[in-house]
């Protein structure tokens, strides 16, 4: 639960994402969808309930919680004194991590986004698919074991969105949690096995996504109709 | 709590690495204005006033423009810095991160210190060149930048919390930290005041940093150094402790 003053922006959203599962948490503005995010990684505090990554409990463990995390932010957020390269090494070292290991994986996965050429630019230097792309990048740099991903294909075009989902089966494939927000309800019917819709702080439903999409009713026509006031 | 070293080293580096990007905003400013100090000021006027503290008054000058500029660069650091970061956003790296409130804080205030060392080793290295005078108690030139840098750090991350827009952080240092460094003995020694403005240095936190300093240049000191000290250390501790408290509670940086 979050509340601010008066006003509940969270209440009482009680739901549980399995291991290796890709999940889609979806509402209209306003629903409460980055405020739980932000509950999740540690950014808000919750006013009640309790949050836990693979059996820790944010608030009380909340360096093994944070540790097992990855967040590409909806806003990008990247530090503007640093390089591409160093916008990855340094997040690994917040985390603890350094060393030979991590300046590798830092260039592997700038090679795996196309962002190689581009390493030792800034990040105001490069176009917005490709900060998209770093900002997913930098949320696997300390190989988390949940990614969160708060509308990662905004504002991106069509080319990147479908290479962004290539990636993100990819992850899944190999073993990655993956938790899913996005307006774009093509995208989590393509990616989620499971979705949750949220309004107005509260869920709405739970279901595996073709529970959802059964009866040929189209992902949109259930989000209307479980969402319009 | 030190549970995260190399987060903490992190973060130090990310602020040593900001320093030197943004090196003629930080670095530069400082030591052309200790020049301008020393020639106008030590050099040209000072040749008109008498040995102060058995140096002469451009060699009386230096320590104190040192501690004027590592106030400055320890408040400007730490404040801009982290008001940056929320106003970017880019705080949330360090708050997502397995970092504690103890290790944010420490990082952002070693960054400013080694910061401080840098100016304050510039400006010494140009006492010794253009006026010929160096410390003479290294312990205390060392042991006062560095508590005098850890106190106005921790002012400025507490600032840098509290503003609400980049003006709010200019309140402190043109309302009270300018003024009282410039009366706090920066161009003056105590024993050049009239006795009623004497006792008044002593409400002056500042009076006591430059007091103490001065006195690993010339061997004299207005204070027992010991005192000076003390009160330093005692500001540093609330201050610290203040911000300590903000971070952890999330104040202005988690919703």
């Amino acid at each position: 639960m979050k509340r601010y003053g008066s006003f509940t922006a969270v209440d009482g959203i009680s739901l549980r994402v399995r291991v290796g599962e890709f999940f889609g948490f979806l509402g209209p503005n306003g629903a409460g969808k980055t405020t739980s995010i932000n509950a999740i990684v540690g950014l808000a505090r919750t006013s009640g309930g309790a949050i836990r990554i693979f059996g820790h409990d944010n608030r009380t463990q909340w360096r093994q919680a944070r540790r097992l995390i990855g967040l590409s932010p909806q806003e990008y957020n990247f530090d503007r004194y640093l390089s591409l390269r160093d916008v990855l090494i340094f997040a690994a070292g917040y985390y603890g991590l350094h060393g030979k290991a991590i300046a590798e994986r830092a260039d592997m996965l700038l090679e795996r986004f196309g962002l190689s050429a581009h390493a030792h630019l800034e990040y105001t230097k490069i176009s917005g698919g490709q900060k998209r792309r770093l900002s997913l990048a930098r949320a696997l740099i300390h190989q988390p074991s949940l990614l969160i991903l708060d509308e990662p294909t905004a504002g991106v075009d069509v080319e990147l969105r479908l290479e962004l989902w290539e990636w993100l089966r990819k992850l899944n494939a190999d073993g990655l949690t993956v938790f899913l927000t996005t307006h774009y309800l093509e995208e989590a019917e393509q990616l989620c096995r499971r979705i949750a819709i949220v309004r107005d702080g509260r869920i709405v439903t739970e279901k595996p996504t073709e529970e959802l999409v059964a009866d040929g009713a189209s992902l949109q026509d259930v989000f209307l109709e479980l969402t319009r006031s | 709590m030190l549970g995260n070293p190399f987060g903490l080293w992190t973060l130090v580096k990310r602020e040593m690495i900001r320093s030197l990007k943004i090196i003629n905003q930080v670095i530069w400013p400082p030591i052309i204005t200790t020049l301008l100090y020393v020639f106008v000021f030590g050099l040209a006027l000072g040749s008109r006033i008498p040995n102060v503290q058995g140096v002469s008054y451009a060699q009386f000058l230096i320590p104190g423009l040192i501690m004027l500029q590592v106030i400055d660069s320890s408040y400007g650091e730490c404040s801009s810095s982290l008001f940056q970061g929320r106003f970017m956003n880019s705080i949330q790296e360090l708050l997502i991160a397995p970092m504690s409130a103890l290790e944010i804080v420490a990082g952002y205030v070693l960054g400013s210190l080694a910061r401080s060392f840098l100016i304050a080793g510039l400006i010494t290295g140009l006492g010794i060149v253009l006026v010929h005078i160096a410390p003479s108690d290294w312990p205390l030139y060392v042991s006062v930048i560095a508590m005098v840098s850890v106190l106005f750090s921790a002012l400025g991350l507490i600032f840098g919390l509290v503003a609400d827009k980049f003006d709010h952080i200019a309140i402190l240092t043109t309302f009270i930290i300018t003024p009282l460094t410039f009366v706090g003995g920066v161009f003056t020694s105590a024993t050049m005041l009239p006795p009623a403005l004497r006792s008044l240095e002593l409400f002056n936190p500042i009076f006591y940093t430059i007091d103490a300093f001065r006195r690993s240049y010339t061997g004299e000191s207005y204070l027992d150094p010991a005192f000076s000290l003390g009160m330093i250390a005692l500001l540093a501790a609330i201050a610290l402790a203040t911000i300590l408290r903000m971070t952890a509670i999330g104040y202005k940086l988690r919703t």
